[in-house]
């Protein structure tokens, strides 16, 4: 098999001195780049299906941005992603991940300190929510009930979507018009204030949708936030109501849109599904880093891993972004100009930081005392909507956020292994952060230790013994996400979640089914729809896919 | 004789659609609250012998159509033409000017950039594709989403059909501009800051926007379907604005419609049905009517009702229609000519956009988040005695200004202290991009959107009747369900720029509008 291989190469092809590896080389039915938690779903789903399948990833731990580390002796953190909520539930059962080791934990409740002292503690329990929200205003509490319920019926609209390859439709593919037309059918037969919500969602800024049901500031920021997680959009820019769905669509259990903790840290949803691929039968090497994607007249055949060995395959799957998948691991010339224009054009431009905090204690909130259960949920810095906004105006500018939005989460006390006893583990993940500062400023280790006292000091206004009980603090920049976790720019779903960006657009208008003009070669990412998020869908999507074309 | 219809509102929009009912034998009575119809289109004597474009300072361009059903020309009106579409200033002595012919235009990029001056032709050409294919559907009036009838899928096949005939890479650049910022449309495009500015401009003009907003690129793409719909030249009329008020008075008037000026209608009359019987005027005076069209925006339409005449939803919905202006006017009276370094005579006589970058507009829009003016605006101004000199004394000038931003509510003091501050920034930022302008005024006046809500009646004092927004356009505009001109109250009807198409001085709404009214 080999030699046919090495024909078919020619003497065109990279090779290298033939090396025992190489004579020995394996030949796989697919290749799967990344060993992220969208390219392990690919895999699994792969071998599954009997492919004999190989997943190569660079860092020596699996997970990409799905990880737990180590990072200070003792203290174990969800380094970058640090909640579960989207994972698609045909993903655990198909999977079997809790044989594996999975192990959802709940996360309830947000808790927003206001400007004023007071606070806003909403919980995954209505009518308590509702009494609560009654505290700030009864209009807003009334409003909470007809907004929960719209959300819901939104969420069912959408759900279907996200488990579809996207139709082109530009193209004649009977198939992919019916798609469009069902979905059209799905809308035309909401009913009429269902639909009036729908279009919004999809075209409105968060602010403007959340306007017209609630007037509480906190509460309008608290759930705006969630509308430009991982974009460069401030909350009253259009388009940014859309992820407040994204986000409400979150699933555990079936439950809809309770968030989660994974016991372990999210690096255990990763291992869970490499479990699963393994057990189907999936090979995965770590610390192997890939060169490039050998291609044969216009088709893909392997890779080339950075210590010169060749890898071959009938399929390879890039879970990686495009700029790495096409602009590193190919030469322009195996790409058609057209969609290699379209994968320059294709935004990254990461917005976020994070901040890992190992502590000696517990915050203390000085509108909420005292530990108690509402520390066990999310704790959201986003005290009204002009500081959300103000956030943003920095970062428009070229510089990070000095007063960020900041959402906390201290996993330790629902999952004491992650922290010697006694101790916790706070995970905050803050936005703005820029990866593109304004001329002549750049992501060096002084502005990131500024970045992580600004963070510090966003905290301790509302929770003033922070700065007494830090033990260790990991500062983590766009650039520092770029380098660690090979995503570029340091944007978290590998590109950003606009609206140009999405469904059919995503990520390339014309390949957004998760092939690529390079016969052989797929997309397996967050790049790819429906996107970010721990939620393992395109990688799913993908493998659909792939499959599908094994079998023409 | 027909039943008696009133029209509200003697706008551009009310006097086009008053005109075709007229024409088509209906009895049509128009009630404007100002002393002269034409709405926005005004030309007003600022000070003895100066005649500035009070409200909008160009038209549309008036949809071809329109003009031609109306027979605009026969009633005198007549358009003056510049071969330059914009100038971009930057303040430091760099003058761009995009011409309407392409090559030409590509010329004057290339001293700026030999990279623009070759994407130039493509860009316009693609802008041209795109314009036109959004532009077929602004004839139409949108269809229903509910229970679309016949003709209404067929003209939604053909406009798929256009919409596919543009090819893979058309068409997906027309999914792909409607909801991107408007900056990163432009940056795909072209490289020179200054000219990026002046072409993103185009995607904020009016709208609460900064050209970094997802959404700010379907309002370039609006703009260019507008300019593909009318007849691109059909944009600064002879005699200022006000002409074009003249000509529609004209035309209204040959056709029967009587025209009461100097009192508004104060409410709508609805029977114990949700029917409308009849408006009250402002002086206390009733007129009956069967048909009751309104070419005021549709919050103040329905701020006219009676509430209970309407679903509580809808109020709600309608409350909700978002007008929140931007927009104040400058305008002035000049001794002469201001001096712009870099650029010549011929470049002056078109819309002049200030602003060194998109950054700049993006600062500026900045402050209008927080209810606070820009102290350095985006302005676009023009100079209409360039190519009218009927406008002003022998060697003297009128420049007309929008500035932005200034929001309709300010959040400390009130427009009324703040209104010298506004035109201080104005001038002040003016003088930047003219230096000396100052000198040359004879006479200043400036409009703060409160001002216009107050003068003209428009909600918000938002130009556009409503912001230009994916949710608020087309099958939505404005509201969905509610594009087809009707209202929830039997006889009461929708046709202002509040309306699809809305955007500028076009007639477009006035004449779909009229068109379902008299299919009934």
């Amino acid at each position: 098999m080999y030699i046919s291989a090495i024909k078919e190469h020619g003497p065109a092809a990279p090779v290298g001195p033939l090396s025992p590896l190489y004579l020995g080389a394996m030949h796989y039915d697919a290749i799967v780049i990344g060993g992220g938690h969208n390219g392990l779903t690919c895999a699994a789903y792969l071998a599954k299906a009997g492919k004999k399948t190989l997943v190569l990833e660079r860092r020596h731990v699996l997970g990409g941005a799905a990880v737990t580390e180590e990072i200070f002796p003792g203290f174990k953190f969800s380094v970058c992603s640090y909640v579960v909520s989207l994972l698609r539930p045909e993903i655990i059962r198909d999977l079997d991940l809790p044989s594996h080791g999975l192990e959802l934990l709940p996360l309830d409740g947000t808790l927003t300190p206001m400007e004023s002292g007071d606070y806003l503690w909403r919980v995954n329990d209505h009518s308590k929510t509702r009494r609560e929200i009654a505290r700030h205003s009864q209009k807003d509490a009334d409003a909470y009930d007809h907004y929960g319920m719209a959300m819901v019926e939104m969420g069912r609209f959408a759900k279907p979507i996200l488990s579809m390859t996207p139709p082109d439709p530009m193209s004649l593919d009977p198939r992919g018009l019916l798609e469009l037309l069902s979905i059209g059918k799905r809308f035309r037969n909401m009913r009429h204030h269902d639909k009036v919500n729908q279009v919004q969602l999809l075209t409105m800024s968060a602010v403007d949708f959340l306007d017209q049901w609630f007037e509480t500031d906190a509460l309008k920021a608290t759930m705006s936030a969630s509308g430009i997680i991982g974009t460069f959009l401030g909350v009253r820019s259009p388009g940014t109501a859309y992820v407040l769905l994204h986000h409400y669509m979150g699933e555990i259990d079936g439950a809809f849109r309770s968030w989660g903790l994974s016991r372990g840290g999210t690096g255990a949803v990763s291992n869970a599904i490499a479990g699963a691929a393994l057990r189907f039968g999936a090979e995965i090497r770590t610390e192997t880093p890939v060169a490039k994607i050998l291609t044969r007249a216009g088709r893909a055949t392997g890779v080339v891993l950075e210590n010169g060995d060749e890898i071959l395959a009938d399929v390879v799957v890039s879970s990686v972004d495009p700029r790495l998948t096409f602009e590193r691991f190919m030469e322009p010339k195996e790409l058609p100009d057209d969609f290699l224009e379209a994968v320059r054009r294709y935004k990254y431009r990461g917005s976020s930081g994070k901040v890992n905090l190992a502590l000696d204690a517990l915050p203390d909130f000085t509108c909420l005392p005292g530990r108690g259960e509402h520390l066990r949920g999310a704790i959201s810095i986003s005290p009204s909507v002009d500081y959300m906004e103000r956030a943003y105006d920095q970062a428009k500018h070229g510089a990070f956020s000095s007063r960020p939005y900041i959402d906390m989460v201290i996993p330790t006390l629902t999952d004491s292994s992650l922290a010697p006893p006694g101790k916790h583990v706070m995970s905050c993940f803050v936005q703005y952060a820029p990866y593109h500062l304004k001329a002549g400023d750049v992501w060096d280790d002084a502005r990131r230790e500024a970045f992580g006292d600004a963070v510090i000091d966003a905290i301790a206004v509302h929770a003033p013994n922070i700065r007494t009980i830090i033990r260790h603090r990991q500062v983590l920049t766009p650039l520092d996400i770029e380098r660690d976790y090979g995503l570029s720019e340091g944007n978290i779903f590998q590109g950003e979640l606009s609206l140009e960006q999405l469904f059919f657009l995503r990520p390339v208008p014309g390949w957004a089914q998760y092939a690529t003009p390079v016969h052989k070669l797929y997309m397996c990412g967050s790049a790819t729809h429906p996107g970010g998020g721990i939620m393992g869908a395109p990688g799913q999507n993908a493998a659909a896919r792939v499959l599908k074309d094994f079998r023409k | 004789m027909s039943a008696p219809h009133v029209i509200i509102g003697g706008g551009v929009n009310g006097l086009v659609c008053a005109t075709l009912l007229a024409r088509a034998g209906r009895a049509v009575t128009l009630v404007e609250r100002r002393p002269e119809v034409g709405g926005a289109a005004v030309t007003r004597e600022l000070t003895p012998g100066f005649f500035v474009p009070a409200g909008a300072h160009s038209v549309g361009p008036l949809r071809a159509d329109v003009a031609r059903d109306l027979r605009l020309g026969e009633h005198g009106l007549a358009f003056v033409t510049s071969d330059a579409w914009l100038t971009a200033l930057d303040g430091q002595g760099r003058a761009v000017t995009l011409w309407h012919d392409v090559a030409r235009a590509a010329t004057s990029l290339g001293a700026h950039s030999a990279k623009d001056a070759a994407a130039w032709p493509a860009f316009m050409q693609a802008r041209t594709k795109l314009g036109r294919v959004v532009a077929s559907v602004f004839g139409h009036t949108p269809p229903s989403v509910d229970a679309p009838s016949t003709p209404e899928l067929w003209r939604l096949f053909h406009t798929a059909r256009a919409f596919r005939a543009l090819g893979r890479a058309d068409g997906y650049r027309l999914l792909r501009w409607g909801p991107m910022p408007v900056a990163d449309l432009v940056a795909e495009h072209v490289e020179t800051p200054v000219v990026q500015a002046a072409l993103a401009a185009d995607g904020v003009l009016g709208s609460l926007l900064g050209p970094w907003s997802a959404g700010s690129g379907l309002l370039f793409l609006l703009h260019a379907a507008n300019d593909m719909a009318g007849n691109a030249a059909a944009t600064w009329p002879r005699g200022g604005p006000g002409a074009l008020a003249t000509a529609l008075r004209r035309a209204a008037e040959q056709a029967g419609v009587t025209i009461l000026t100097g009192t508004g209608v104060a409410e709508i009359l609805t029977g114990n049905a949700a029917k409308a019987v009849g408006v009250r005027l402002g002086d206390g005076r009733t007129l009956d009517a069967a048909m009751v069209v309104s070419g005021i925006d549709p919050k103040s339409t329905f701020a006219m009702c009676d509430p209970m005449a309407l679903p509580a939803e809808f109020r709600w919905r309608a409350a909700n229609y978002r007008t929140r202006g931007v927009l104040a006017k400058v305008n002035l009276a000049l001794s002469g000519l201001p001096v712009v370094p870099g650029a010549d005579r011929e470049q002056l006589a078109t819309r002049l956009r200030m602003a060194p970058d998109v950054d700049a507009m993006e600062r500026a829009f900045d402050h209008a988040k927080y209810g606070r003016y820009s102290p350095t605006p985006w302005l676009e101004a023009v100079i209409p005695t360039l190519v009218d000199p009927t406008l002003a004394p022998a060697g003297a000038h009128v420049m007309s200004i929008y500035a932005q931003y200034a929001p309709l509510v300010l959040r400390e003091g009130s427009w009324d202290t703040e209104r010298q501050g506004l035109l201080r920034a104005v001038l002040d930022t003016l003088d930047r991009y003219m230096p000396g302008v100052r000198s040359l005024i004879v006479e200043a006046e400036v409009m703060t959107p409160a001002d216009l809500e107050r003068e003209w009646g428009m909600a918000g004092g938002h130009i556009h009747h409503g912001e230009l927004a994916l949710d608020q356009l087309f099958t939505m505009r404005p509201l969905l369900g509610w594009s087809q001109y009707r209202t929830p109250i039997d006889g009461v009807w929708l046709c202002s720029a509040g309306t699809h198409p809305g955007l500028g001085l076009t007639g477009g709404s006035g004449a779909n509008a009229a068109r379902e009214i008299l299919r009934g």
